[in-house]
């Protein structure tokens, strides 16, 4: 069903790109085929999340009206903002303003934290950014945990937080982390953060259960937040000089892709990441960037 | 009684607030109530030696009662209200029939609070256990907010059956909010405590009133000198005794003289069931007789030999390995006091547990000795100690957990943690984890990995990342054993050793590190240094 919405919605927005009116502003777009992938660097982390959505041909071709959107950052640590553990409360703002804005009934904001839920939300400065927009913060609830059939290489069945499958739309909105077992934690890697049950086992593979979920999960857009770094102490840091401004963001709708631009911030090439492997052999994105259509600005 | 609910109320109200609000620092809460408490501060000032500034408020209590009696007990304590509720209910379902004259010793109380104040000189502190404010905050934080917490997340469950998920969704966003945490390990053996004493109303009505507590009998012996007595109008009076029969606390209305003040708490029960009015608290003076404020016959005799029966439960409750070495197990909230200071002043009321965001502050059974039944452990396989939060020692009442900035909490080690490598997957089983490190919460991390190599069973070696502990860095938060995915027996745990508080309970030697008298003259160096053998030994 989900498949299928994606198709409408896909065939819908390049309709819509054909036919309504110029998103790139100053290009013969009506010809080319939409982008998959778009970086945007700036001072500010809200403008440049609008902005990279744009250049992807804007929300309206990944979300219709009246949809149920899941927004889906890392808000998995109790820590501030500045260090760099969840994704930067103003990236995710921006997002449910326009999911919001491209007529959605609902944006939802939800993860399963690793600290108590209600200091990362607070703490993260994220539930205070939802409230602004508009959105609603969810705390996940165990009675909306169900052991899922993932159907996966590795994984065969898990427990799956009900509220991010239930979505119409499902938005991934990482952010860029060190991680000491698989290296870097990007977009695919925070799918474990919608799923319950004892996910710490996922360790004893995590390569392959990061592949698995994000086949299973499949989102509509990721839109990863590398405004400022984690690079080293990872997942969590804990000090300002854990963390480096590179103020850009990617958002892509080929998370393979997007999780491969995110690693060259940290100097590591995509083929030293086994899950980027493993996605492409699944069929999940693209990780070679010259193989992908791709923009980057500056604004 | 609209002052007894409004009291309630706003000790529900407090305790319901002492969580993660979503400030860091969340002022005062439930602990007001204890600062108000004449026992609570004669027993921590006698105990821990110390006079703090807080407990000034028992003050207005004490003249309170000195000016109009007992009216605390009758008015403002919650733990009455409860119990004036249950015996109220129990009276209307008639499982309790109040005989027309009450002749059960009220002495109880009496030789209850002689022990504790006699235990309290030798610092046991054991006012908490059957001091209202203590025990009733112990049994909601750890019993019946639980047991209701449980009962309503099994209900949005129902309700999510059902469909009906819009009430279901708000019930478990509440309860998330609320941070209500729904796993005690004594939980059962409090919530049990709990309803005994309630069930007991079905005897007598406010049983606990009567013959138990400690509290309401220091205010009974305090009460002699109020200026509101009892006065029966000999005309109006019919000598139906209806007043004695449902007097809540056997003050005895009736016959006039025999009235005891140290009993009556003023709910005016009596007043009101009167059939022709005669009762009434006139202003008066006149001290009232020694042996009147009970009726309680407290010999000499009796004073002594109950004295003497504290004395030498101060010994007995210190039968106890725990004075000689520390339990591994004993992990106490950062900013806890010294072990021997910390149980002269901890009243056991559960508030840092309430307060608690993970739950892992869980009460004592075994751990510290008989006299730290029912104080605060961190149990880190139910819960760990959040990084950022200092919230346990913004709330407790008296000081055995000191108020820390999150800053300070943050330098402040409570135990060190351990890696069992004969459980740990990459030690033990060559396979890939670490999770352990990557939950750490330190920058930089108290746990790092090396590379180990395993023999698996068919003789291969694996080489994997595995723990190891830098102790220098470790606060002992219990996170990496929270966390483990070894269920039932973690593969990395943290013991008490180690923690800041103790001089004794430690783990590397530090002799070179530079002490006061190095920067004296010669001569001071020569004097005997005083120093405890243990800090975990009592002060007498």
């Amino acid at each position: 069903m989900k498949r299928r919405d994606f198709i409408r919605d896909m065939a819908a927005g390049s309709l819509a790109l054909r036919f309504g009116p110029v998103v790139f502003a100053g290009q013969a777009s009506a010809q080319a085929p939409a982008l998959q992938l778009a970086a945007v660097e700036g001072e500010s982390p809200y403008a440049i999340t609008k902005e990279a959505v744009a250049m992807l041909g804007g929300m309206k071709r990944f979300v219709g009206k009246g949809d149920k959107v899941v927004i889906k950052p890392n808000i998995g640590w109790d820590r501030t903002p500045e260090m760099a553990a969840c994704t930067n409360p103003e990236v995710v703002k921006a997002l449910v303003e326009l999911v919001l804005d491209a007529g959605a009934k609902k944006a939802i904001v939800i993860d399963n934290t690793t600290n108590q839920a209600k200091r990362c939300y607070v703490r993260s400065g994220i539930q205070e950014a939802v409230k602004q927009a508009g959105g609603d913060m969810l705390f996940v609830d165990d009675y909306r945990i169900k052991r899922m059939a993932l159907k996966g290489a590795w994984i065969k069945e898990w427990e799956i937080v009900l509220d991010v499958v239930e979505a119409d739309k499902i938005i991934n909105v990482p952010i860029a982390k060190h991680h000491s077992l698989c290296r870097l934690t990007l977009g695919m890697k925070n799918w474990l953060g919608a799923t319950g049950g004892a996910r710490n086992q996922f360790h004893q593979g995590l390569d392959k259960a990061v592949v698995d979920l994000a086949a299973f999960f499949k989102p509509q857009l990721t839109v990863l937040d590398a405004y400022r770094i984690l690079v080293r102490n990872g997942p969590q840091g804990g000090r300002l000089s854990d963390t480096q401004l590179m103020k850009t963001v990617i958002a892509g709708t080929d998370p393979v892709a997007v999780d491969a631009m995110g690693a060259s911030f940290f100097g590591v090439a995509p083929r030293e990441l086994p899950y980027l492997g493993f996605a492409r052999e699944r069929g999940l994105g693209e990780f070679q960037l010259e193989k992908v259509r791709l923009e980057k600005r500056k604004i | 009684m609209a002052s007894q609910t409004a009291f309630f109320g706003l000790f529900l109200y407090l305790l319901l607030g002492a969580h993660y609000t979503g400030e860091d620092y969340i002022g005062s809460t439930v602990q007001r109530f204890f600062h108000f408490d004449p026992l609570l501060a004669l027993v921590t000032i006698v105990s821990a030696r110390l006079v703090y500034a807080y407990f000034a408020f028992a003050l207005i209590t004490v003249v309170a009662t000195i000016l109009f009696g007992r009216v605390f007990c009758g008015w403002v304590c919650p733990l009455g209200a409860v119990h004036q509720f249950s015996s109220f209910v129990f009276k209307k379902t008639k499982f309790l029939k109040p005989t027309r004259e009450e002749k059960t010793s009220l002495a109880w109380k009496y030789y209850i609070l002689i022990i504790v104040l006699a235990g309290a000189l030798f610092g046991l502190d054991l006012a908490g256990y059957l001091d209202p404010f203590s025990f009733l905050t112990r049994s909601f934080a750890t019993a019946v907010f639980p047991s209701l917490a449980y009962a309503l997340s099994s209900l949005s469950g129902i309700l999510y059956g059902l469909g009906t998920t819009g009430l279901a969704r708000s019930i478990s966003q509440t309860l998330e909010n609320w941070t209500i945490n729904v796993t005690f390990i004594q939980g059962f053996s409090i919530g049990l405590l709990f309803l005994g004493a309630v069930a007991l109303n079905a005897r007598k009505e406010r049983f606990w009133c009567r013959y138990l507590c400690p509290t309401g009998a220091l205010l009974g012996l305090l009460s002699r000198w109020n200026l509101f007595k009892l006065k029966i109008d000999e005309e109006k009076c019919i000598k139906c005794g209806l007043c004695t029969q449902h007097c809540e606390t056997q003050a005895q209305p009736y016959p006039n003289e025999k009235w005891k003040s140290g009993e009556c708490i003023y709910c005016q029960n009596c007043a009101s069931i009167c059939p022709t009015g005669a009762i009434r608290f006139p202003v008066s003076a006149r001290p009232e007789k020694m042996t009147n404020v009970s009726n309680v016959d407290l010999s000499r005799r009796k004073l002594i030999l109950t004295t003497l029966l504290g004395v030498v439960a101060v010994p007995f409750f210190r039968l106890t390995p725990a004075h000689k070495r520390a339990s591994l197990k004993l992990i106490r909230p950062p900013g806890s006091l010294p072990e021997y200071k910390f149980l002269a002043k901890c009243v056991k009321c559960a508030q840092c547990m309430r307060a608690c965001p993970t739950g892992g502050l869980q009460p004592v059974l075994t751990e510290a000795g008989p006299e730290g039944i029912y104080t605060p452990m961190l149990v880190p396989k139910v819960g760990y100690c959040e990084y950022y939060c200092s919230l346990c020692t913004q709330v407790c009442p008296t000081g055995a957990i000191k108020k820390l900035t999150i800053e300070e909490k943050n330098k402040v080690k409570i135990g060190t943690a351990w890696v069992n490598k004969n459980r740990c997957l990459p030690y033990a089983l060559g396979k890939p984890c670490i999770v352990c490190e990557e939950h750490c919460p330190v920058s930089p991390k108290a746990i790092k990995f090396l590379e180990v190599e395993t023999k698996l069973p068919d003789g291969s070696v694996a080489v994997q990342k595995a723990p190891v502990i830098d102790l220098e860095l470790c606060t002992g938060c219990g996170i990496c054993e929270n966390k483990c995915p070894v269920m039932d027996d973690p593969a990395i745990f943290v013991t008490s050793v180690g923690e800041t508080r103790s001089v004794t309970n430690r783990l590397l030697l530090d002799i070179s590190k530079e002490t006061p008298a190095d920067r004296q003259g010669a001569e001071f160096s020569k004097r005997p240094i005083e120093v405890r053998r243990s800090d975990s030994e009592p002060q007498f």
